[in-house]
């Protein structure tokens, strides 16, 4: 599995709360080209089923999701 | 937050439809925010969502009535009425309420395009969901 992708680019959204790492995952995968990784730090908690329900809606790709302590790491995939 | 591009991504064909219906007014601000941040959310998922305001509920569309409401550490109302706007959010506002709370129809933010009661039936068959507050 390609969990070590380097990802083209990272959105910091730590100390942002619902929704608003919700809507800025959602403008940098509209500024993204297909087949770009983007890596997204939260430590929102609800942002772990958050940017889960966004990617399985946009039919997006997330390669990986990791937890260190409270800081949730997502890496996704613009697949469309 | 910026403006969501509209159509960048290549979303499903048929959209899903999602309807907010909006009975609450202004003199209940905490029940106010939810279908703004709700629909604004939907709206980056990818999904159509529309807020129609009825009964009381119109009063939140009125001109400067957004702005005045404000709870806690939250930010005005119109700011996340302008982030549900921002996100392509549309909003539709019943016209017998506007003659039942005698509010004339001038009187609303111009986003907020007032609608019959046909109009409200419809988007509730359409819809593939619909939430009321």
């Amino acid at each position: 599995m390609p969990q070590e992708v380097k990802p083209d680019r990272t959105l910091d959204a730590l100390g942002l709360f619902c929704p608003e790492p919700v809507f800025r995952v959602r403008m940098e995968l509209d500024e993204m080209k297909i087949g770009e990784v983007l890596e997204v730090l939260a430590d929102d908690p609800a942002a772990e089923e958050d940017i889960k329900s966004l990617c399985k809606r946009l039919e997006q790709e997330i390669l990986n999701l990791s937890k260190e302590g409270n800081i949730l790491r997502f890496v996704i995939k613009k697949v469309k | 937050m910026k403006r969501i591009k509209e159509g960048k991504i290549s979303e499903m064909s048929a959209k899903k439809k999602i309807l907010y219906v909006q009975t609450s007014g202004v003199d209940t601000p905490e029940r106010l925010y939810a279908p703004f941040i709700l629909s604004a959310t939907a709206a980056a998922m990818g999904l159509d969502a529309t807020v129609y305001f009825v009964i009381k509920g119109i009063t939140v569309v009125k001109k400067g009535a957004a702005e005045n409401v404000k709870i806690g550490q939250f930010p005005t109302l119109r700011q996340v009425m302008d982030q549900a706007i921002k996100a392509g959010v549309k909003f539709a506002v019943c016209e017998q309420s506007c003659m039942l709370m005698d509010i004339p129809r001038g009187e609303f933010i111009p986003e907020a395009k007032v609608v019959g009661a046909a109009t409200l039936n419809d988007l509730t068959l359409d819809a593939d969901a619909v939430l009321c507050f």
